[in-house]
């Protein structure tokens, strides 16, 4: 992925640039938002990430800038003023997702995929489909191995929100955020139940190979391995 | 009062001046109509008749080589004039010639020439008004002078006294801002403002200075939280690099680092959090809010770690609540509350944790209880204040500030928040949040 990197932290960008590269991203970077600007608007980003507070051009002026000249590139925010009113504020400007400091790599790094993908045009399709098991959106049936899987309503929208998002890392924070639209962190491992519940229902009942794989230390995948 | 003086007595002047001008208007007749001649007899004779009255005005007719004529005043010899005014009205001294002791007396008249060269003198007493005068000055003077002289004395003694106190108030003030804070300002002298000012001054004083030992206390707390994580990090990756570990140890080693910073961060926000919310920050927006979707999302969201946990999670609810507030804030506070019945407030079998909200008649209260062991009264008010883990939950994970992110959200939503004795045991805790105007 070609990624563009705004941020006036030279020793926090330092960081970045070398985890996104471990990931396997090119990432160009500028140090303050001038030369952002410039840089996004001159070539083809895959992804956007902006700091919200730059020099010479503050980061939501930048993505207002942005969105006025067409740009549609992805962007995440990243601010050291993360709280709820922010990130609100923040996506009104015209950002795609935000990221408050401190934050773990591997959220950044989920979150960056998942921006990626979105711009991908959503599939009209009734229907989704990862290996051997399939939802349908309208009747909400879900098969595996053409055997149908009973599942509760708030199941049903935790494994919607990861057969939308196949082969990739998803945070357990992304989830609290897509699935139940709560913005604080819980202080028990609620995700992980909910998880644990999901997996019994749609891999442990049958014979193929384990879909819903945990990440350690990121979240969790849901991948179909030949 | 000098002013009511003045006007008083000219316009008694103007009226006696009048009297005096209508005689000789009625003198000067006599003396010219009679016979149609300047007859100097009668008017003598009217003069001598008027003169003798009891109640007689000042009279005296001379001649044209200023010979005594008649009249009740002395000769004109001895009249001395002391003041003659422009419209020719004379003050002067005379004798009265009708009193036995035939003192000297002030008078005011007027002298008229009539036809025939002869003078006519006509006046009157002015010696009350004079006294009058003299007294009303004196009286004046004297009023004045002790005013002034009690004036200065009054706030000599009143100045001093109010300079002395306030130079109290000073001294402490300083001693104050020397670090001593358990200084108080004086305020023995009464009910007065200053002395409201001192006590207010005072309550102040107590405020900042719980504030401080508050603040203090955080603080300390703060310093210990962190540092013990921030110790345990440190060690455990001075302990691996010591070692010359394999490549996984190495790993494991910064994995838990990496967990136990998390925590750190985690415990970061919360206090970030809590101090927004304290701020009172008019930009956390508020909507109307269906209390059952509220708390059904939590339940949803919580429902399978009850159920882990053999918890019984029930929702008692009346339908159809609505309150003004910000989601997020009471869905984390309810979620902390949630969180606490979970992790303390259970026993071995037959937990339940009831998640209820109903309509009083001018707020709505939203609880959740438990049936757990509960909270000692004593310890129900310390349990809001930060960082405060109870002796029974010191070595159970989390952070303390659970309770203390509630009450702010509570505050920040202008209810309020009630720690109760569930029946027959347990916890029960209580928040009374104002309805919101649309429901």
């Amino acid at each position: 992925m070609h990624i563009l990197l705004i941020e006036d932290d030279k020793d926090a960008a330092a960081y970045l640039i070398k985890g996104l590269k471990e990931s396997g991203h090119v990432t160009d970077y500028a140090s303050d938002g001038e030369e952002g600007l410039n840089m996004a608007l001159d070539s083809n980003f895959d992804v956007l990430i902006v700091d919200r507070m730059l020099p010479k051009i503050e980061g939501l002026t930048l993505i207002q800038e942005l969105r006025k000249e067409g740009n549609d590139t992805p962007i995440l925010v990243l601010s050291a003023l993360g709280e709820v009113d922010e990130r609100v504020k923040g996506l009104k400007f015209g950002a795609d997702d935000y990221l408050s400091k401190p934050f773990s790599f591997s959220e950044l790094l989920a979150r960056i995929e998942a921006l990626s993908r979105r711009t991908q045009p959503e599939s009209s399709s009734t229907s989704l489909e990862v290996g051997d098991l399939s939802i349908d959106l309208l009747s909400r049936e879900v098969h595996r191995e053409g055997q149908k899987i009973e599942l509760q309503p708030r199941e049903y929208r935790l494994l919607e929100f990861l057969m939308r998002r196949p082969n990739q890392v998803v945070t357990r924070t992304m989830l609290l955020e897509g699935v139940w639209e709560y913005h604080f962190d819980p202080q028990t491992n609620v995700i992980d139940v909910h998880i644990s519940r999901l997996r019994s229902k749609i891999d442990k009942p049958f014979k193929g190979k384990q879909m819903l794989h945990t990440e350690r230390g990121a979240g969790y995948a849901l991948r179909y391995d030949e | 009062m000098f002013y009511l003086y003045w006007t008083t007595e000219r316009d008694l002047q103007v009226e006696s001046d009048n009297k005096i001008i209508q005689e000789v208007e009625q003198l000067r007749k006599a003396y010219t109509s009679r016979f149609r001649t300047r007859d100097i007899r009668s008017l003598a004779i009217a003069v001598d008749n008027k003169s003798k009255l009891p109640t007689a005005n000042l009279y005296m007719l001379l001649d044209q080589n200023e010979n005594f004529i008649t009249g009740n005043f002395n000769d004109p010899k001895e009249l001395t004039k002391v003041k003659t005014d422009e419209d020719g009205w004379i003050e002067f001294i005379y004798k009265n010639l009708n009193d036995d002791n035939k003192a000297l007396s002030y008078a005011r008249g007027r002298e008229f020439i009539l036809q025939g060269g002869y003078r006519l003198i006509v006046g009157r007493s002015i010696n009350n008004e004079i006294y009058l005068k003299e007294r009303f000055f004196l009286a004046l003077y004297g009023s004045v002078i002790l005013i002034l002289f009690l004036g200065i004395i009054g706030g000599y003694i009143l100045s001093r006294n109010f300079l002395n106190r306030i130079s109290a108030i000073n001294k402490t003030s300083e001693e104050i801002m020397n670090g001593d804070l358990t200084q108080r300002l004086p305020t023995s002298s009464g009910n007065d403002e200053l002395g409201k000012l001192s006590s207010n001054l005072n309550e102040m004083l107590d405020r900042i200075n719980k504030l401080m030992t508050s603040m203090r206390e955080v603080t300390d707390n703060l310093a210990h939280d962190l540092r013990t994580p921030l110790n345990k990090i440190r060690s455990n990756l001075e302990v691996t690099l010591m070692s010359d570990p394999e490549k996984n140890q190495y790993k494991k080693s910064i994995q838990e680092a990496i967990e136990e910073s998390d925590n750190l961060i985690k415990t970061f926000n919360s206090i970030l959090s809590i101090s927004k919310v304290e701020s009172g920050t008019s930009d956390l927006e508020k909507t109307s809010i269906d209390v059952k979707e509220l708390i059904d999302d939590l339940v949803d969201l919580y429902e399978p770690i009850t159920e882990g946990k053999n918890i019984l999670l029930k929702k008692d609810l009346e339908l159809g609540l609505k309150i003004l507030g910000n989601k997020n804030l009471l869905s984390q506070a309810l979620a902390n509350l949630l969180e606490n019945a979970i992790n303390y407030g259970v026993k071995e079998v037959g937990s339940v944790v009831v998640l209820g909200a109903k309509e009083n008649s001018d707020d709505i209260s939203i609880w959740v209880s438990d049936n757990g062991q509960g909270i000692k009264d004593s310890d129900k008010e310390k349990v809001l204040d930060r960082f405060t883990r109870l002796d029974s939950s010191r070595n159970t994970k989390g952070s303390g500030l659970g309770l203390n992110l509630v009450n702010s959200v509570v505050k920040f939503h202008r209810g309020k928040l009630k720690l109760l004795d569930a029946k027959p045991n347990g916890l029960l805790i209580l928040i009374d949040l104002p309805k919101s105007r649309s429901s």
